[in-house]
């Protein structure tokens, strides 16, 4: 086992003992998101069309950029 | 457009106005991971839903009884089913993902939904591919955390 990952592992299982109303209470809330959160809805065609608007629009904090090497290295090898 | 108030018990709330009209869908995302236990938190639901026009109109149906604001062009979107209509202008937010990345097909997908939660919530490997054919710096954050929990909660479920 990823020793890393022991305490987020152990918070897994602890979850699972919770009821699934008290996984929403914990687990749905809000932070306000700047440009994402600013209008009343909006579609695309396509999901890529989606990305391609995120990256053009959203702050890069919010994480919906251009991956570098070493998120595309974590992502492949998850 | 920042939010007064906030329900965290959104995924009921989607559950049964979509029972009530008889949707055809599954959560997804990481909404529909917390659903199934990850410890992780989000502010949206993510909602996989049947690509077909009665169920779009059943989807404009229970959002509006919900308190969304459906315009025409947005109900022409839904019920068209466009892959990814994002609403926030209810009392939660909502993203209606009819294409999902990561997933060949909704009927397949459909075999493999998790009920034990009491919600349809798609399979946590599903919902794993989804994000991983998303790409997104975010997900490279979350990935890992996901395949850990689906570590744990498979291995519970098997015992």
């Amino acid at each position: 086992m990823d020793d890393t990952l022991k305490d987020f592992r152990e918070q897994c299982e602890r979850n699972l003992r919770r009821s699934v109303t008290e996984r929403m209470r914990y687990g749905f809330n809000y932070v306000y998101k700047p440009v994402l959160d600013d209008a009343e809805w909006r579609s695309f065609d396509s999901l890529a069309e989606y990305r391609e608007w995120c990256r053009a629009n959203l702050p890069t904090y919010l994480g919906y950029g251009e991956l570098t090497e070493l998120q595309r290295k974590v992502l492949d090898e998850a | 457009m920042k939010r007064e108030s906030f329900s965290p018990l959104q995924a009921q709330q989607i559950a049964e106005a979509f029972a009530k009209h008889q949707v055809d869908y599954m959560f997804i995302g990481k909404g529909g991971a917390i659903l199934l236990g990850y410890p992780g938190t989000t502010q949206d639901v993510d909602v996989f839903p049947r690509k077909d026009r009665e169920n779009g109109r059943r989807i404009v149906a229970a959002l509006a009884d919900l308190g969304y604001v459906i315009d025409t062009t947005l109900e022409a979107d839904i019920i068209r089913g466009k892959d990814f209509v994002q609403i926030k202008n209810g009392p939660f937010d909502v993203d209606l993902v009819f294409a999902p990345d990561g997933i060949e097909s909704y009927d397949e997908a459909k075999t493999r939904v998790d009920m034990t939660s009491g919600f349809p919530v798609a399979n946590i490997r599903d919902i794993i591919e989804s994000k991983r054919a998303a790409k997104r710096p975010r997900d490279a954050v979350e990935l890992p955390l996901l395949q850990a929990f689906r570590e744990t909660y498979e291995e519970q479920n098997q015992s």
